[in-house]
């Protein structure tokens, strides 16, 4: 009885206390957690951590990679910039270039075009002015035989009509005054 | 009400071999649970790894450069990366056993003492054999802190010392009753959801709501504590201050 | 006295070694606090020691908290 109610205390007595502390209990502890910790540290080792090495080192190549290759277009896209920009610029020369040569060329048009105006409007004043002289004495000789040929009309009218004896006479003395003044003239 | 009680290790199979107790009890087998799942969330993460990486090939890249980066910073980019699958293992070993005894049902390996203490005295006792490796009797000036007057070292001397040797139970018991405490927590939480009447009962199922997420930081937290303290007592080993 | 009561009295004393981890506490968030405020450019670092400087200071209460235990298992 006595030593059933003792056990019964102690049970109770190992019950309340921390059952940590319980000694018989540490022995298959220390060796376990030591294996279990060497197991995990083998499967780690050979599986884990030579994988996430080599991801994170090849991620780091690549990014290096990545980096020099984006280095290598970036001195290429500078090189084209400045090949472009030479175009450009060669572009750019010839365009003004031949922006002179057409404002060279458009004066030129320009002033041949004046000239051959001025001289077209010189050549067609000359033919007017021909044209005009040669009217005006077409005219003046038109005037002229009409004048005549009234002249003659008129002549032969007054001679016809109204010769008198004394106009006539006086006629006739007049003119005898002329040939002898001409003859005076010519001694 | 019994708010230890889920700390309690019951052996499955009792087993020795060569006078060695090998018996598998909840505690191993959680253990076991633990390292599996820090296991699979690796190897489901790499499953198939992409050059864009996916949501979880990002999470497991996150988590292995969270680790190299603390190996780099505390212990030096030469020096450390021959201990870094340690560090790694270990980081994540006592993660995993941390959020896995948030399970409910599950035993927390990290709260046995016996477990932490165990990996704190192998990481101290290799920290200090490692010193001694890599210095030779010049390692005894770790004990000798500069820059203090002779008359003092008397004094200094001792408390160094003690304070090296208080390393490996500050260390195991940090880890130790920071789970404890949290899961006892989340324990008499749940014993008053039960036991209380249901208009009161809310309250402390709200609690153990949000403790539960408390606790998956301090998981977090204490396993990084862990690592970190790790690689400080390594990184003293290399080079003595 | 009874050694149970003790044990119960210690388990009282020994909780009130947690006021030391308030302080503690009290004193790690307001300084940080207190720094972010003075350069908010390093919120970032401070708050990552915020977390660890954190989880040091509580473990000392646990260091109380697990004192509790053992005296509850030797009463």
């Amino acid at each position: 009885m006595i030593s059933v109610a003792h056990a019964a205390a102690e049970e109770h007595a190992k019950s309340a206390g921390m059952p940590q502390f319980e000694p018989s209990m540490f022995e298959h502890q220390i060796v376990w957690s030591v294996i279990s910790f060497l197991i995990l540290l083998h499967l780690l080792k050979k599986h884990v951590l030579p994988a996430i090495n080599d991801l994170l080192d090849a991620r780091a190549k690549k990014i290096e990679e990545d980096l020099d290759s984006a280095k290598l277009a970036r001195k290429q896209a500078e090189k084209s910039q400045t090949d472009l920009n030479n175009q450009l610029a060669s572009a750019r020369q010839m365009a003004s270039e031949t922006m002179d040569q057409a404002r060279v060329d458009a004066a030129r048009h320009r002033e041949q075009a004046v000239e051959e105006l001025n001289a077209e409007l010189a050549k067609k004043k000359n033919a007017a002015l021909l044209e005009i002289e040669a009217a005006k004495k077409k005219a003046l000789a038109e005037v002229q035989a009409t004048v005549v040929d009234l002249t003659m009309l008129a002549t032969e009218k007054l001679i016809a009509k109204s010769v008198t004896k004394s106009s006539a006479s006086s006629m006739v003395e007049e003119a005898l005054k002329e040939i002898k003044g001409s003859d005076a003239s010519l001694h | 009400m019994e708010p230890l009680h889920h700390f309690q290790v019951h052996k499955f199979v009792d087993f020795s071999l060569l006078g060695i107790d090998l018996s598998v009890s909840n505690s191993v087998l959680w253990m076991w649970i633990a390292a599996g799942l820090a296991f699979l969330f690796f190897t489901y993460g790499l499953r198939n790894t992409k050059q864009v990486p996916g949501r979880m090939q990002s999470l497991v890249e996150l988590g292995y450069l969270f680790i190299l980066d603390m190996v780099d910073d505390i212990i030096g980019k030469k020096d450390g990366r021959k201990f870094f699958p340690y560090i790694f293992s270990l980081f994540y070993f006592i993660l995993f056993c941390n959020l896995s005894g948030l399970i409910p049902g599950s035993f927390t390996v990290t709260s046995q003492i016996i477990v932490t203490g165990t990996f704190a005295a192998i990481i101290v006792g290799f920290a200090l054999l490692f010193g001694f490796y890599n210095h030779g009797i010049h390692y005894f000036k770790f004990f000798v802190p500069t820059g203090v007057p002779v008359l003092l070292m008397p004094l200094m001397v001792p408390i160094e010392i003690i304070s090296f040797l208080a390393r490996p139970v500050s260390l195991s018991v940090r880890l130790f009753a920071n789970m404890t405490a949290g899961h006892t927590m989340l324990a008499v939480m749940f014993f008053y959801v039960v036991t209380l009447p249901i208009f009161g009962a809310w309250l402390p199922f709200g609690f153990t709501v949000v403790f539960t997420g408390v606790e998956i930081f301090i998981g977090f937290i204490q396993a990084y504590i862990f690592t970190i303290l790790t690689c400080v007592y390594i990184n003293d080993a290399i080079h003595l201050h | 006295m009874d050694s149970s009561a003790a044990a119960l009295i210690g388990m009282g004393l020994a909780a009130a070694g947690f006021a030391g981890s308030g302080i503690g506490l009290g004193t790690l968030f307001g300084k940080a606090i207190e720094a972010i405020a003075r350069q908010p450019g390093a919120e970032s670092q401070v708050s990552k020691y915020i977390w660890i400087g954190m989880a040091f200071v509580e473990a000392v209460a646990l260091y109380g908290l697990v004192v509790v235990f053992i005296i509850m298992g030797k009463g």
